[in-house]
C-alpha cells in the first residue's frame, strides 16, 4: 500500500482526478447504492464463513458444486430481512410472487416504519448541522434532553387541562416545543462552545452524549421516577397526549400522523436550507467559513442558530419518541441518535435524501426482529451491515477508483471545490455544496 | 500500600516532562493526594479518613489498574495515529474487536493448553493484538488510501465492532457474552504494561526519527515529502500502532476478567471515548495520557469502594465528572490543540 507514493503513477491519476472529485447528485445516488450492495456482499460472506464455522446438526444451506455444508443460509437471511420487514409481501417459496393474504396495516410494517418515523428527525438534525459544517455527534444527547423534558412538561401540564382530545391536541403541541426548547439548548452549548471557544465539537457533543444520558438518569431515578415501577422511568403521559397506531397493531408503537408530521419536517427543512438567507447563510459558512465572513456572514452566529436547530429537531426526535414509541421516558433510549448520523451520511446530507435513508434503516431494524425470529443468524449482523454501509459511504474514492478502472470514470464538470482533496471535520459538507438539492437515496 | 500508578512517582520523571500544562497537571493531582493523605491521617475517623483508606488501597490500586489499562493504552495508541495525521475516533472499536478475540483465541487454544510454550491466556493476548491492529490497518487504507472522512470512518470501525464482536460470540458461543475462561490475568500486569507503554511511547514520540517524523506528519507533511519520507508510510504507521495499543488494552481488560460482555454498548462501555478524553487532557504527551487516564479510573474505583462502604455516592454521577471536567478544559483553557494537517489528506507531489 505504501508502495503507491514512489512508483507516482496512482497517485498522478488521484491528482488529476482530484480537481473532479465535487459530486454530482447522480454519483452520489450511485456511491450510496454501490455502498449499499458492496455491504450486502460483505454480509453474505460474513454469514457464509461464519455458517461454516458455526455448529449445527443439520445443514441450513449446501453451496451448490462444493457440496459444502453451512449452518445458515445466505439468500435465507436477505429474503427474511428485507421481505421480513415489511411484512412478507412477497411469497418466498410458495407459487405466486404475492403473498395473497399481505395488507400494508401489519405489525412488522408498522415496527419499520415507526423506526422511519424517529430516524427522519435524528437524520434530518444530523443532516442540517453537516450543511453548516459542524459535526454534530451530539443527537443522541439532544433526544435524550428533548425527550425528558417533552415527558415532563406533558406530565406538569396534564392535570391543568380537562382530559379529551382538544386538551391531547394542545399537550402534544406543548410537549414537542418543550421537546424542542430541550434538544435546542443541549444542542445550543457545543455551538457556542463552537463559536467562542474554538472547542472542537466532535469532542464537545460526543461528551455532552454521556453527560445527558448520566444526569437524565439520575433525575429521573430520584426525583421523577414512576411509583413502583421497575425500570427507571417516568409515569405514562395520558393516552390522549399520545401519537396513537390508529390503522396498525397496537404493539407496533407506529402512529401515521406522526410520519407525516416528519415528512412535512423534511419539506419544510429542505426548503429553509434552500431557499432563505438563513439556509444560504448556514450553506456558505459549511463550505467556506472565511469566505461567508467576508461576504456579510456572522459566522459565529450561524454556528450558534445552526447548532441550536440541529439538537431542536433532535429534541423534536425525543418528543416523538416519547409521544409515539413509549408513551413514557425511560433510561433505556435507544441510539437513534447515533443512527441519524448513518443515516445524514448516507443522504449525502440532503433533507430530501434522509426520507428514503430512514427508511433503509428502519428496514435493517424491522428486520434484525425478523431474522432473530425465523432464522438461526444472530440478529447482530444487521450492525455489522450498518457499520459497513457507513464505511463504504465514507469512502467514494474507492468506488471512484473502480470506476476508473472499469473504464466509466466519474468526471464531472469541476465544481466550486478548492485545494484539491482537501478535508477536515466539515468535508461532509462540501460534498453536498455541489449539488444543489435532489435526493441521494437509497 | 500506595497505589503503584498514582501520579506521585512522576515527579521523579520532571525532567522529562517538558510541557507546563501537564506539570502543572501532575503537580495538582499529586497535591489533592497529598492533602487528601494528611487529612487522612489527622482525621481517620471522617470521610476523609475514609476517602483516603480507600484510595490509598491495594483494592482500590488494583482495580484502577484495570480499569486504567484500555483507557490509557487505547489514549497512547489515539496520540500516535493523531499526531501522524490520522484522528483515530475508532479506539472505542479497537477496544472491542480485542476484547472479544483475545477471549476467543484463548479459548478456542484451551485454558491450560500452551502453544510453543506460551499459555493459552497470552495467545489470546496476542490474537486480540492481531486482532485490534488488522482492523485499524483497515481503517488506515480506507483513510489514507481511499481518502474517507476520518471521523466518519472511525464512527464506521466503532458500528462494525460493536455489530461484529457479539455476533461472532453468538455464533462461536451461543449468546452476545462469552462463558468465563476460569483464568486471568492478574492486574500487576496491567500495571506493569501501562507503565512501559507509557514511558516507552514518550520516548518513541520524543527521542527517535521515528517521532519527529510522526509529528511532521501531522503538522507539516509537505515538510516531510520534501525532505523524502513518504507520509502516507509515517500515517499507516501511525493508525497501526494505535491499533497495537488498543489492542493491549482490549486484551487486557477482557482478560483480566477472563471474559467478553457483549451486551448494550459492550464491556468497553465508552472507555475508547474515554481514552480520547484523556490523550486531550494530556495534551498529547503520553505521561500526561498516563495520568488522565489513572484519574479517571481512580475516580471510577474510589466511587465503586465508597459505595460499597455504605456512602450513598451517585454513581453516574461520579462517571459523569471526567466528561464535564474535558468540556470546561476544552472551553477554559483551550489547551488542546489538533496538529495542523490532522483530518487532512496529504497529495504526494511528485
Amino acid at each position: 500500500m505504501s508502495g503507491t507514493d514512489s512508483d507516482g503513477l496512482p497517485s498522478l491519476a488521484r491528482r488529476v482526478v482530484a480537481p473532479f472529485v465535487d459530486r454530482t447528485v447522480a454519483e452520489r445516488l450511485a456511491i450510496s447504492v454501490a455502498a449499499i450492495l458492496l455491504s450486502i456482499v460483505v454480509g453474505f460472506a460474513i454469514v457464509l464463513v461464519s455458517g461454516r464455522i458455526a455448529e449445527c446438526s443439520t445443514a441450513a444451506w449446501t453451496m451448490p458444486v462444493t457440496g459444502l455444508g453451512f449452518c445458515y443460509d445466505p439468500f435465507e437471511v436477505y429474503v427474511v430481512l428485507f421481505n421480513g420487514a415489511l411484512g412478507y409481501p412477497f411469497a418466498a417459496g410458495e407459487p405466486g410472487l404475492f403473498n395473497a393474504g399481505w395488507t400494508p396495516f401489519n405489525l412488522s410494517l408498522g415496527l419499520t416504519l415507526s423506526e422511519t418515523t424517529l430516524l427522519i428527525f435524528t437524520g434530518l438534525s444530523v443532516a442540517v448541522a453537516f450543511r453548516a459544517g459542524l459535526f454534530n455527534i451530539g443527537t443522541q444527547g439532544q433526544l435524550v434532553v428533548g425527550g425528558l423534558a417533552t415527558a415532563l412538561t406533558v406530565l406538569a401540564a396534564a392535570p391543568l387541562l380537562p382530559a379529551g382530545p382538544v386538551a391531547g391536541l394542545a399537550l402534544i403541541v406543548l410537549g414537542i416545543l418543550a421537546g424542542a426548547v430541550g434538544g435546542g439548548f443541549w444542542g445550543a452549548i457545543p455551538g457556542a462552545l463552537k463559536a467562542y471557544t474554538d472547542a472542537n465539537e466532535v469532542i464537545t457533543t460526543i461528551m455532552l452524549n454521556f453527560i445527558a444520558a448520566n444526569v437524565a438518569y439520575v433525575l429521573v431515578l430520584e426525583v421523577f421516577r414512576a411509583e413502583g415501577s421497575s425500570v427507571v422511568a417516568t409515569e405514562y403521559v395520558p393516552e390522549y397526549a399520545q401519537f396513537l397506531p390508529w390503522v396498525f397493531p397496537q404493539s407496533s408503537d407506529f402512529a401515521v400522523v406522526a410520519l407525516v408530521f416528519g415528512i412535512a419536517f423534511i419539506g419544510a427543512l429542505y426548503y429553509l436550507v434552500e431557499h432563505t438567507s438563513f439556509g444560504y447563510d448556514l450553506r456558505t459558512s459549511g463550505v467556506q467559513a472565511a469566505a461567508a465572513e467576508y461576504g456579510g456572514v456572522n459566522a459565529k452566529a450561524t454556528t450558534v442558530r445552526a447548532m441550536t436547530l440541529s439538537g431542536a429537531i433532535g429534541g423534536v426526535g425525543g418528543a416523538v419518541w416519547v409521544l409515539m414509541s413509549e408513551g413514557r421516558w425511560m433510561a433505556s433510549v435507544p441510539a437513534l441518535g447515533f443512527d441519524g448520523i448513518t443515516v445524514s451520511i448516507l443522504a449525502g446530507n440532503n433533507p430530501l435524501g434522509v426520507l428514503p435513508a430512514a427508511f433503509l434503516f428502519g428496514l435493517l431494524k424491522g428486520g434484525a426482529l425478523e431474522i432473530g425470529f425465523r432464522t438461526d443468524v444472530p440478529p447482530e449482523l444487521v450492525g455489522v451491515l450498518r457499520g459497513l454501509i457507513i464505511l463504504f459511504v465514507a469512502m467514494p474514492e474507492f468506488f471512484r477508483m473502480i470506476g476508473r478502472y472499469a473504464g466509466v470514470g466519474s468526471r464531472g464538470p469541476g465544481g466550486p471545490k478548492t485545494g484539491g482533496s482537501k478535508s477536515d471535520d466539515a468535508d461532509p459538507a462540501d460534498d453536498t455544496a455541489a449539488t444543489d438539492g435532489g435526493a441521494a437515496d437509497a | 500500600m500506595r497505589n503503584p500508578l498514582a501520579d506521585a512517582s512522576i515527579p521523579v520523571l520532571d525532567g522529562l516532562i517538558e510541557d507546563d500544562y501537564v506539570r502543572m497537571l501532575v503537580v495538582s493531582t499529586t497535591g489533592v493526594l497529598g492533602l487528601l493523605g494528611v487529612l487522612g491521617l489527622l482525621f481517620p475517623d471522617s470521610i476523609a479518613g475514609d476517602l483516603s483508606g480507600i484510595v490509598f488501597s491495594s483494592s482500590t490500586a488494583s482495580s484502577t489498574a484495570r480499569l486504567a489499562a484500555p483507557i490509557v493504552l487505547a489514549g497512547l495508541g489515539g496520540i500516535f495515529a493523531e499526531k501522524s495525521g490520522v484522528i483515530n475516533i475508532g479506539l472505542e472499536g479497537l477496544l472491542i474487536i480485542s476484547a472479544f478475540v483475545s477471549v476467543y483465541v484463548a479459548s478456542a487454544v484451551g485454558i491450560g493448553n500452551a502453544v510453543l510454550g506460551v499459555p493459552a491466556i497470552w495467545i489470546g493476548f496476542l490474537g486480540g493484538i492481531a486482532a485490534s491492529t488488522l482492523l485499524s490497518g483497515v481503517f488506515g487504507i480506507v483513510c489514507i488510501e481511499f481518502k474517507a472522512d476520518q471521523i466518519i470512518a472511525g464512527l464506521a470501525v466503532w458500528l462494525i465492532a460493536l455489530g461484529l464482536a457479539p455476533f461472532m460470540s453468538t455464533v462461536f458461543f451461543g449468546g452476545v457474552n462469552t462463558p468465563n475462561l476460569g483464568a486471568r490475568i492478574g492486574w500487576r500486569y496491567s500495571a506493569v504494561m501501562v507503565v512501559v507503554a507509557t514511558l516507552a511511547s514518550w520516548w518513541a514520540l520524543n527521542r527517535t526519527a521515528f517521532g519527529k517524523h510522526l509529528r511532521a506528519a501531522g503538522e507539516n507533511p509537505k515538510a516531510l515529502d520534501t525532505v523524502g519520507v513518504s507520509v502516507s508510510r509515517v500515517r499507516h504507521a501511525g493508525v497501526l500502532l494505535s491499533g497495537v495499543f488498543s489492542g493491549i488494552g482490549g486484551s487486557a481488560l477482557a482478560l483480566s476478567i477472563g471474559q467478553f460482555v457483549g451486551s448494550g454498548d459492550t464491556m468497553v462501555q465508552g472507555k475508547g471515548f474515554i481514552a480520547i478524553v484523556a490523550y486531550l487532557f494530556g495534551n498529547y504527551n503520553p505521561l500526561g495520557t498516563l495520568g488522565a487516564g489513572v484519574l479517571f479510573a481512580g475516580l471510577d474505583a474510589t466511587q465503586i469502594r465508597l459505595q460499597q462502604l455504605g456512602y450513598a455516592v451517585p454513581d453516574t454521577l461520579v462517571q459523569t465528572i471526567p466528561y464535564v471536567v474535558v468540556i470546561v478544559v476544552l472551553a477554559l483553557v483551550g489547551r488542546t490543540r489538533l496538529p495542523e494537517a490532522a483530518g487532512e489528506h496529504y497529495e504526494t507531489e511528485d
